[in-house]
């Protein structure tokens, strides 16, 4: 397997606060990270270092092999097509339909002609199941159905990764199962993942590491069978156990 | 505190700079002013025409024109140089400052040349003596005698005129109110705002003439040199012009030609008042809505374009971009536009001879971009941040995320404001009618005067305007609508 993402000695301060202490991590490409942990233990700012929405303040974020902490405007906003982001706000363009949405990045970044535009941005919404949504706004869509069209929107740019930040955390509980779906189908064909979430399950059966992170460090990692049968940190266990009793 | 200091130091900075760049260079040391007008073929004379008989507009065929005495003075004037007469309009206080500024060539608007006024205007020689009269209401008429019997009332005038000063030193006690247009003073005077108002006798004569429920009273002020007479205002320096222009004026006065100006000038304000229905003057408030209309719409669309980039530049991290958009919005919104509109007109017509619609424009359209950019800096911060991160983290370089989401939806949230800036536009431009832009306020005083009514045309303008600003809430409402996304 080769590196997709090598995280080394990441740290970011929001003033004189530490939110991450000197992180390291590896991600391989086709592996599926799921990020767990406490609330306010640094998870989102971790994800969002990596894509540089956050500037970290000391270390590197390598990602197929150029540094993006070390490139300009330009270049940064090149690697940033190939990373897919998808929020815990869904953050659809509300100005837009939904097609427009998708076709949006392909066209402007990719000037990709509307035509072609428009047979990709189908083929994804209808890979999410929202075909017949095409043309409507996304305030009239539920919440579940808004995360999907945010998948398929980052998925239109064909990323190598993908970064989801609390995908499900937003949403009414019966809605998470689609979006779930939607995830683990992407995770089946291969689609390199970082995942923050709460969502237990999800990361037992997909994810091939699990991250648990708290107090901006990463306290554990291992496999999920590891991390959640046979815990080895305090903090882990602890965590852990809240999350059964709930 | 330290920042007040700084960007205040910032602000008067830049109006210095301007000032010094400012300070006229054309120090009159070779007087070449005769010259001049021969070689541009052409005499500009400045005048405020609501004062008949020397100046007044009438109607003919849909046009408004200005004509009277002093009109006819011009021409012989202009026709002795053998160069055309170009009749510039504007109230009666822009009149020496456009003279200043290189607007206008000569002043002829009933003026006297007064020892105050000598100090920075060249006069001609006399061409018409006259009286001061005071107009008063004819039911009232029998209670004045001259101008002792205004002891302790309220008189009006002209701001800025001889009969002004006469009012508030000659009369024991008096309230002297000024304003800018004689038919205001009319109908300050109908509506019994002042008990009389004081004006030249030919003046006064036309308009009791017009008006049945006028009546006049010689004022027999004690005039000195000068304060009944009247005269044309040159540029200080001017002596080769004035020279030449005072080879009419003795013919004017050795052939008593005063008086067959006086008749003419007599004759159309005859037919001027023949026919006083609104509909006759159609034609001038059409032409007023005109202007106005384009002068709010080309605002609009530089107060927004302009406004756009000011926003950006308060909303940059550069520090200096910043600072001077910030400095421009702040400076701009605490002046009031009247001053702006001047500041434009005379100011940079120092430099640059811009006829009055552009300064009009020029000056309400940078108005309007510093209140647009405020409105546009709180639609920017009003669409969430996760707009932002989702179209950077898509690959969207940051051009094409504010142009693509965020300035799209950031304009459906300040429609609503952006509208009342628009609609407020309108009622706003008409302050480019002090520098003799033809808009509807400058047209409704047109119409006033040509009437001699005051009320009714004010009542029409009223309409008129409502009729524009409901209009155009209407079609804004109807964009509203089609921005709802829901």
């Amino acid at each position: 397997m080769s590196k997709m993402i090598e995280i080394k000695g990441l740290s970011k301060k929001f003033g004189k606060t530490e939110v991450l202490k000197d992180l390291n991590g590896t991600v391989e490409k086709g592996q599926v990270i799921c990020v767990i942990g406490p609330s306010g233990g640094g998870k989102s700012t971790f994800l969002r270092c990596l894509n540089l929405l956050e500037q970290p303040t000391s270390g590197q974020v390598t990602f197929e092999d150029s540094d993006l902490t070390a490139l300009n405007e330009g270049q940064l906003n090149q690697l940033r097509e190939k990373m897919g982001m998808v929020f815990q706000s869904f953050n659809l363009f509300s100005n837009m339909t939904v097609i427009e949405n998708v076709k949006l990045a392909p066209m402007k970044v990719k000037s990709m002609s509307s035509d072609d535009a428009q047979t990709l941005a189908l083929k994804l919404l209808d890979q999410v199941g929202l075909k017949e949504k095409a043309d409507v706004y996304p305030a009239s869509l539920s919440g579940g159905q808004q995360q999907r069209v945010a998948i398929a929107r980052a998925l239109a740019m064909n990323p190598d990764v993908m970064l989801f930040d609390e995908p499900t955390s937003a949403l009414d509980p019966e809605m998470v199962g689609e979006v779930l779906k939607v995830m683990q189908d992407l995770a089946n064909e291969g689609m390199t993942m970082v995942v923050v979430t709460h969502e237990m399950g999800f990361a037992k059966n997909v994810a091939d590491q699990v991250w648990f992170m708290d107090g901006g460090v990463f306290a554990e990692k291992g496999t999920p069978t590891e991390i959640f049968d046979h815990p080895q940190n305090e903090r882990t266990q602890d965590f852990l156990a809240k999350i059964l009793e709930a | 505190m330290r920042k007040v200091i700084l960007w205040l130091s910032l602000v008067l900075g830049l109006i210095f700079t301007g000032l010094a760049v400012a300070q006229p260079t054309q120090a009159a040391t070779v007087d070449n002013s005769l010259q001049e007008v021969k070689d541009k073929g052409t005499l500009v004379m400045g005048t405020s025409p609501d004062y008949p008989p020397y100046e007044f507009l009438v109607n003919r065929g849909g046009k408004d024109r200005v004509v009277g005495m002093d009109v006819d003075i011009a021409k012989k004037i202009a026709k002795d140089l053998h160069v055309k007469l170009v009749i510039k309009q504007m109230s009666f206080d822009s009149l020496l400052v456009a003279l200043e500024t290189h607007k206008v060539d000569m002043v002829i608007s009933g003026m006297s040349p007064t020892p105050a006024r000598k100090k920075s205007v060249d006069f001609s020689k006399i061409y018409y003596r006259g009286g001061q009269s005071i107009v008063v209401n004819k039911t009232d008429a029998k209670l004045y005698k001259d101008k002792n019997s205004f002891a302790n009332k309220t008189v009006g005038a002209q701001t800025g005129s001889i009969q002004y000063d006469l009012g508030k030193k000659q009369i024991k006690n008096s309230t002297v109110k000024g304003l800018d247009k004689i038919t205001d003073l009319i109908l300050a005077l109908k509506s019994n705002k002042v008990q009389g108002v004081i004006m030249e006798e030919p003046t006064a004569q036309a308009y009791v003439e017009n008006d049945k429920g006028l009546a006049m009273v010689n004022g027999k002020f004690h005039l000195g040199d000068g304060e009944n007479n009247t005269a044309i205002g040159f540029r200080k320096g001017s002596t080769s012009l004035v020279n030449e222009v005072n080879k009419s004026v003795d013919q004017i006065t050795s052939q008593n030609l005063t008086k067959q100006y006086l008749a003419d000038a007599g004759s159309y304000m005859k037919v001027n008042t023949k026919n006083t229905s609104m509909w006759h003057y159609a034609g001038y408030f059409g032409k007023g809505v005109e202007y106005t209309l384009i002068i709010t719409v080309i605002s609009v669309f530089f107060g927004i374009l302009l406004g756009t980039l000011f926003a950006l530049m308060r909303l940059a991290h550069n520090p200096l971009v910043h600072s001077v958009g910030v400095a421009y919005i702040e400076f701009v919104r605490g002046t009031p536009l009247m001053i702006q509109v001047m500041f434009v007109y005379f100011g940079i017509g120092l430099f640059i001879n811009i006829p009055a619609l552009t300064a009009g424009i020029i000056a309400v359209s940078l108005n309007s971009a510093a209140y647009v950019a405020e409105i546009i800096r709180g639609g920017i911060n009003s669409v969430p941040i996760g707009q932002t991160e989702a179209a950077r983290s898509l690959g969207l370089s940051k051009n094409q995320t504010f142009s693509s989401v965020v300035f799209p939806q950031a304009l459906k949230n300040i429609w609503p404001a952006l509208g009342n800036e628009f609609v407020s536009l309108i009622k706003e431009s008409s302050i480019v009618s002090i520098i003799g832009v033809t808009d509807l306020i400058y047209q409704l005083k047109a119409v006033q005067t040509a009437t001699y009514k005051g009320v009714l045309p004010i009542v029409v303008a009223m309409i008129l305007y409502f009729i524009m600003t409901f209009s155009l809430s209407k079609v804004l409402n109807h964009f509203e609508r089609r921005m709802r996304h829901e």
